[in-house]
C-alpha cells in the first residue's frame, strides 16, 4: 500500500502527516490525530456520525480518504468553538435536550452548522430534509429539529 | 437555598461533554502498544468446522495472535442456557456466529489477516422454520432439544366465561424482530494491567453483569477482572447481557498480553447484536356486550435464534404483562420458545411488550368495532384501578392510564377526526390508539431488586455519587444528581456522577427493567440522607445544640434561634473528618423494593411499581401505492414524576419512532437464514424527513413507592405505536393487517382480499 506525506489544517492547526492510500478519513483524525469526536456509525456513509466540514462543507469522513483531504481545511467537533464557550449550535443542542446517548451528536452538530450557513432559517421541512442524512436513534428528532431552530434564531438573530 | 431541579427541564449532566465531543466511549480509548481485534464469522446458518488454517494470516507481519474456539475457554456461556462458546468450537449454529479472532498492530493489517484466514466448512441442513422446529423433527439446533423454554398458566374459569361471553374473538398475529440500532456499534478496549488483572472498558447497560460473564466465560475470579462503562451510545436491551464483543476483546487481551480493542463495524453489529424476539401470536378473547374483557386466552410461539440469552424471560413477559394493565380474571396462557439456527433474538426496549400489546390492541380495537363502541370506551372500561391487585398479584400503586387516554385523544382531536366520514380518494387518513403497561423493576433478576447509591462528600462540600447503575443516554447520571442536589440542598453543579467501575462502584444491576430511576433513585435519597446525618451530627458537636434545633440548607448549617451561627459544608466536613479519626464522609444507601418472586403458579408482585402510556396517531394511506406515512402522533407516558422534562419527553418521542419503525419501515430480512440487509442504507431507520413532529404528555400519577413519585420512563412509550398505527390504517381504509412491518406490500394484500371478499358477498348475494 503506497504511503503519502500529506499535509493539511485541522481545526485551525497546520498538520504532516504520512498516511497509506486507503486511510480513511475517519481513522486518520481518530486514531492518528486522537480527535475521537468524530464517530463511526456505519463506514458506508448513511448513518452521519463521522461528519466534519471541510472547506465549510459537511463531509462523511468514513467515505473520504485521508489524501483526498491534503491542503484542505477541516473542523472536527473539537475545533467548532474554544471549549470554554460554546458554539450556539452546541449551546442549542444541550439546552433543548437534542441529544441523549450523544454518539450522533458531533455529526448533527457538524451537519447543521453547515446547514444553516446555507439557509440560516430553514423551515422545519429544510431542517429535516437538512438532516437526513443523520441518524439518531434515541430522540425522534423533535428536540434536535427545536434545538435546530433555537440556533437559527441565535445565530442569525438579526 | 439552591433551587431544586427536580420537575424543571435541564441538559443532561453530561450534554456538555457531549456536545463539545469529548464523552470517551469504549471505542475512543487508546493505550499504549494498544492492539486492534477483527472476528471472523461464519457465513453458514449450520456447519461444521473441518479445520482452520491461519498460516497466512500469522505470516502477515503485525498479526500478534490469532484464537480460534479450538484454543479458547471451555466454560460455555448465557443467561440461564449456557450454551454458547466465546469462539465456535467444531459447529456453527447461525450466519455470523464468531469462529476466530485475532488482533494486530493496525486495523487494516487485522482486516487483511482475516481475508487470508482459510476456514473449511461442512455444511449441515439448518432448521429456519419455527413451525418447523416447534414439530420436532430437527434439524436439531442442540442435540436433543427444540424448545428452549416453555410456560403455560391458567387463572379463573376461562371455559365458562368464555361460553358465556357475548362475543368471542380469535385472530392470528405476527410480530418480527427489531435490530437495536443504536447509533454507537459495540465496542470494548480490554487490557491487562500491571498487576496481571483484565480490565475492560467497554459499551453496556451494566458493568456487573459484564463482569460476572466475562469472569465467568474466560474462567477467571471476580477480583481478576475489572470493567469500567465507557460512555455508552445507545443500548435498547441490546446492551444488557447478551453481546460476545468484550468476551472476544478480554479473550484477545489474554492471549496476546497487550491492550486490544474491537469494535463491531456496523454489519458484524447486526450480526452480533440480539434483535427483538419474534412471536406469532394466537389470541382468543371474550367480552360482554360493554366492551368489558370476561376471558382471554394466548398461545406464543416465539423464536429465540441459536442461543436462548434472554429471550425466554422475554417470552414471559409478552405471555403475561399485558393481563395485569386490565381488570379481568380469567386468563389462559401457553408459550413455547424454539431454537432455529438463525441470529440469536434477545432483550429490547419493552422486554416482549410490545409484541403482545400489538396483537391486543388490534384485537380489542376490532373487538370495539364490532360492538359499535368507541375504542376509547373499551380501553376505559378495562383499565385497572389504583390500590388494586391484578389477575397476577401485582399490586398496583399508581395509574395515569385514563389520563394518559384522555391526553392523547384530546390532542388528536379524537372524536371529531373519529366522526368525519371515510375519505374516497386514493389518500386516506384515519386516527387509531393504543395502550400499555411496563414494569418499572423486576424482582425476579434474582430476588431481589435493590440499588445502592454511594455518596461522598469532599471537604468543599461537594460531592461524589458512585452508582454501578449505567446511563446508555437516557439520563440515569441526571438522576441521580438531581436527587442527591436536591435532598442536600446544593446545586447541581456540585454534584459529580462517576462512570460505572467494578472497582468502586457499589453492586449493581444495572439499566433494565426501567429500574434505575425507583431502584436507584429511592437508594440514593436514602445516601443523601445519611450524609445529611453526618453534616447534622457534626453541626450538633460545632454549636452544642440539639439537632433539632438546627436547619441545614443552602450549603450552609444554622442554628434556628440563632442564625448568625452557622456553619458551611465544607466546615463540617472537616469537623467530622477530625471526630471520627479521620473518616471522611462517605456513605452507602441501598434501597430494595417491597416485591415478591412469582410462586409457582407465577403469581406475586414482582415490581415495586408500574408505568402506562397510551397514544394516538394520524396516518396516511396511500391506496394506490400501499404507503403508509404517520402524520401526528402524540404518546402520554405517566411516568409518576418527571423529574426532567426534557429528558422524558426525549425518551417518548425516541420511542414513538423506534416504534414507528418497528411498525412500518425496519425489516431484518434473512435468506437461508443470512442477513440481506445488515446495513443502515437498506435496513432503514427512520430518518428526520420520514417522521412527523412526534409529540409526548407526561401524567404524573406520583406513585406512593417511587422517589418522590417517580416511576420508570422510556421503556412504556415504546409499546403502544405500532398497534396504534394499525388501527389508525384500518380507520383509514377498512382494512386490518395483523403482521408486521405493514409493508405497502402488505397494505395492498389485504386491501385486495377485502376486495375479493366484498365481491365474492355480492356474488353470493346475486
Amino acid at each position: 500500500m503506497s504511503q503519502h506525506e500529506i499535509t493539511l489544517v485541522v481545526n485551525g492547526e497546520a498538520v504532516t502527516r504520512t498516511v497509506s492510500a486507503r486511510r480513511l478519513l475517519a481513522d486518520f483524525l481518530r486514531d492518528d490525530l486522537h480527535l475521537t469526536g468524530t464517530k463511526r456509525g456505519c463506514e458506508t456513509g448513511v448513518c452521519g456520525a463521522c461528519t466534519v466540514l471541510r472547506e465549510g462543507a459537511a463531509v462523511k469522513s468514513c467515505l473520504s480518504l485521508a489524501v483526498q483531504s491534503a491542503g484542505s481545511t477541516i473542523t472536527t467537533i473539537e475545533g467548532l468553538s474554544d471549549g470554554v464557550m460554546l458554539h450556539p449550535v452546541q449551546e442549542a443542542f444541550m439546552v433543548c435536550g437534542g441529544l441523549q446517548c450523544g454518539y450522533c451528536t458531533p455529526g448533527f452538530i457538524l451537519s447543521t452548522v453547515a446547514l444553516l450557513a446555507q439557509q440560516p432559517h430553514p423551515s422545519e421541512t429544510q431542517i429535516r430534509h437538512g438532516l437526513n442524512g443523520n441518524l439518531c436513534r434515541c430522540t425522534g428528532y423533535t428536540q434536535i429539529v427545536e434545538a435546530v431552530e433555537a440556533a437559527a434564531r441565535k445565530l442569525h438573530a438579526d | 437555598m439552591s433551587e431544586s431541579t427536580l420537575g424543571r427541564p435541564i441538559p443532561q449532566i453530561n450534554a456538555r461533554a457531549k456536545v463539545l465531543g469529548r464523552a470517551v466511549y469504549a471505542g475512543d480509548v487508546q493505550l499504549p502498544g494498544m492492539l486492534h481485534g477483527k472476528v471472523l464469522r461464519s457465513p453458514h446458518p449450520h456447519a461444521r468446522i473441518v479445520s482452520i488454517d491461519a498460516s497466512a494470516a500469522l505470516a502477515l507481519p503485525g498479526v500478534r495472535v490469532v484464537v480460534t474456539g479450538a484454543d479458547s475457554p471451555v466454560t460455555p456461556w448465557g443467561v440461564h442456557h449456557k450454551e454458547r462458546y466465546i469462539l465456535a468450537k467444531g459447529v456453527v449454529r447461525f450466519a455470523g456466529e464468531e469462529v476466530l479472532a485475532l488482533a494486530a498492530d493496525t486495523e487494516d493489517i487485522a482486516r487483511d489477516a482475516i481475508d487470508r484466514i482459510r476456514v473449511e466448512y461442512e455444511v449441515l441442513p439448518s432448521q429456519l422454520d419455527p413451525e418447523a422446529a416447534l414439530a420436532g423433527e430437527g434439524p436439531f439446533v442442540h442435540a436433543g432439544r427444540t424448545i428452549a423454554h416453555e410456560i403455560a398458566f391458567s387463572r379463573g374459569d376461562v371455559d365458562s366465561a368464555f361460553a358465556g361471553a357475548f362475543l368471542v374473538h380469535e385472530a392470528e398475529y405476527a410480530t418480527h424482530a427489531q435490530y437495536p440500532g443504536y447509533l454507537e456499534p459495540m465496542a470494548s478496549v480490554a487490557r491487562i494491567d500491571a498487576d496481571g488483572r483484565l480490565e475492560v472498558w467497554t459499551s453496556t447497560q451494566s458493568a456487573f453483569l459484564a463482569r460476572a460473564r466475562l469472569a465467568s466465560a474466560l474462567e477467571l475470579p471476580h477480583s481478576q477482572v475489572r470493567v469500567r462503562q465507557a460512555t455508552t451510545g445507545g443500548g435498547f436491551g441490546a446492551k444488557i447481557i447478551e453481546d460476545a464483543n468484550s468476551l472476544i476483546a478480554g479473550l484477545l487481551a489474554l492471549r496476546s498480553g497487550r491492550a486490544v480493542r474491537l469494535v463491531n463495524n456496523r454489519l458484524e453489529d447486526f450480526q452480533a447484536a440480539c434483535s427483538s424476539v419474534p412471536e406469532r401470536i394466537r389470541l382468543r378473547v371474550g367480552m360482554d356486550q360493554d366492551g368489558r374483557i370476561v376471558a382471554k386466552e394466548v398461545d406464543i410461539v416465539a423464536e429465540c435464534g441459536a442461543y436462548a440469552g434472554l429471550a425466554p424471560e422475554v417470552m414471559h413477559v409478552s405471555a403475561m404483562r399485558s393481563d395485569n394493565m386490565h381488570r379481568i380474571t380469567n386468563v389462559r396462557s401457553r408459550a413455547r420458545m424454539v431454537y432455529t439456527h438463525t441470529p440469536p433474538h434477545g432483550a429490547f426496549r419493552g422486554f416482549g411488550g410490545a409484541q403482545m400489546l400489538f396483537a391486543l390492541n388490534v384485537h380489542l380495537d376490532e373487538m370495539a368495532e364490532r360492538l359499535g363502541l368507541d375504542p376509547v370506551l373499551v380501553h376505559q372500561r378495562n383499565a385497572i384501578g389504583a390500590g388494586e391487585v391484578s389477575v397476577h398479584g401485582w399490586k398496583i400503586g399508581s395509574t395515569g392510564l385514563l389520563d394518559c387516554i384522555d391526553q392523547a385523544t384530546a390532542a388528536l382531536q379524537w372524536t371529531r377526526k373519529r366522526a368525519s366520514l371515510p375519505a374516497t380518494g386514493s389518500r386516506r387518513r384515519g386516527v387509531g390508539l393504543a395502550t400499555a403497561m411496563h414494569v418499572s423493576g423486576n424482582r425476579t433478576i434474582g430476588n431481589w431488586d435493590g440499588s445502592t447509591v454511594a455518596i461522598r462528600m469532599n471537604e468543599d462540600g461537594r460531592v461524589l455519587i458512585q452508582s454501578g447503575e449505567s446511563d446508555a443516554g437516557q439520563g440515569a447520571m441526571t438522576m441521580l444528581a438531581q436527587i442527591v442536589a436536591h435532598e442536600l440542598d446544593i446545586p447541581l453543579a456540585h454534584v459529580h456522577v462517576a462512570l460505572p467501575d467494578t472497582d468502586h462502584s457499589p453492586w449493581c444491576i444495572g439499566s433494565l427493567a426501567s429500574r434505575v430511576t425507583i431502584v436507584a433513585g429511592n437508594a440514593a435519597a436514602v445516601a443523601a440522607r445519611k450524609v445529611r446525618d453526618c453534616l447534622l451530627d457534626a453541626a450538633v458537636h460545632l454549636f452544642r445544640a440539639e439537632s433539632a434545633d438546627i436547619e441545614l440548607a443552602g450549603g450552609t448549617a444554622r442554628l434556628r434561634a440563632d442564625p448568625a451561627r452557622r456553619a458551611t459544608y465544607p466546615e463540617l466536613v472537616r469537623a467530622h473528618v477530625w471526630r471520627h479519626g479521620g473518616e471522611g464522609i462517605h456513605v452507602h444507601g441501598t434501597w430494595d423494593a417491597d416485591t415478591v418472586m412469582p410462586d409457582d403458579d407465577l403469581y406475586g408482585n414482582i415490581s415495586p411499581a408500574y408505568s402506562f402510556a397510551a397514544q394516538a396517531v394520524e396516518v396516511e394511506v396511500d391506496v394506490d401505492t400501499g404507503r403508509v406515512s404517520v402524520i401526528d402522533s402524540f404518546v402520554a407516558d405517566d411516568c409518576g414524576k418527571a423529574f426532567n422534562p426534557t429528558a422524558v419527553h426525549g425518551q417518548s418521542n425516541g420511542a414513538a419512532a423506534q416504534a414507528i419503525g418497528w411498525a412500518l419501515y425496519e425489516h431484518l430480512q434473512l435468506d437461508e437464514g443470512r442477513q440481506m440487509n445488515g446495513n443502515l442504507a437498506d435496513y432503514t431507520m427512520p430518518t428526520a424527513d420520514a417522521l412527523p413532529s412526534l409529540r409526548s404528555g407526561i401524567v404524573e400519577s406520583n406513585d406512593p413507592i417511587g422517589p418522590y413519585g417517580a416511576k420508570g420512563a422510556s421503556e412504556t412509550a415504546i409499546l403502544p405505536g405500532a398497534p396504534a398505527i394499525a388501527n389508525a390504517i384500518h380507520h383509514a381504509i377498512g382494512v386490518r393487517v395483523r403482521e408486521l412491518p405493514i409493508t405497502p406490500e402488505r397494505v395492498l394484500a389485504a386491501l385486495a382480499a377485502a376486495a375479493a371478499q366484498k365481491a365474492g358477498k355480492e356474488i353470493g348475494h346475486a
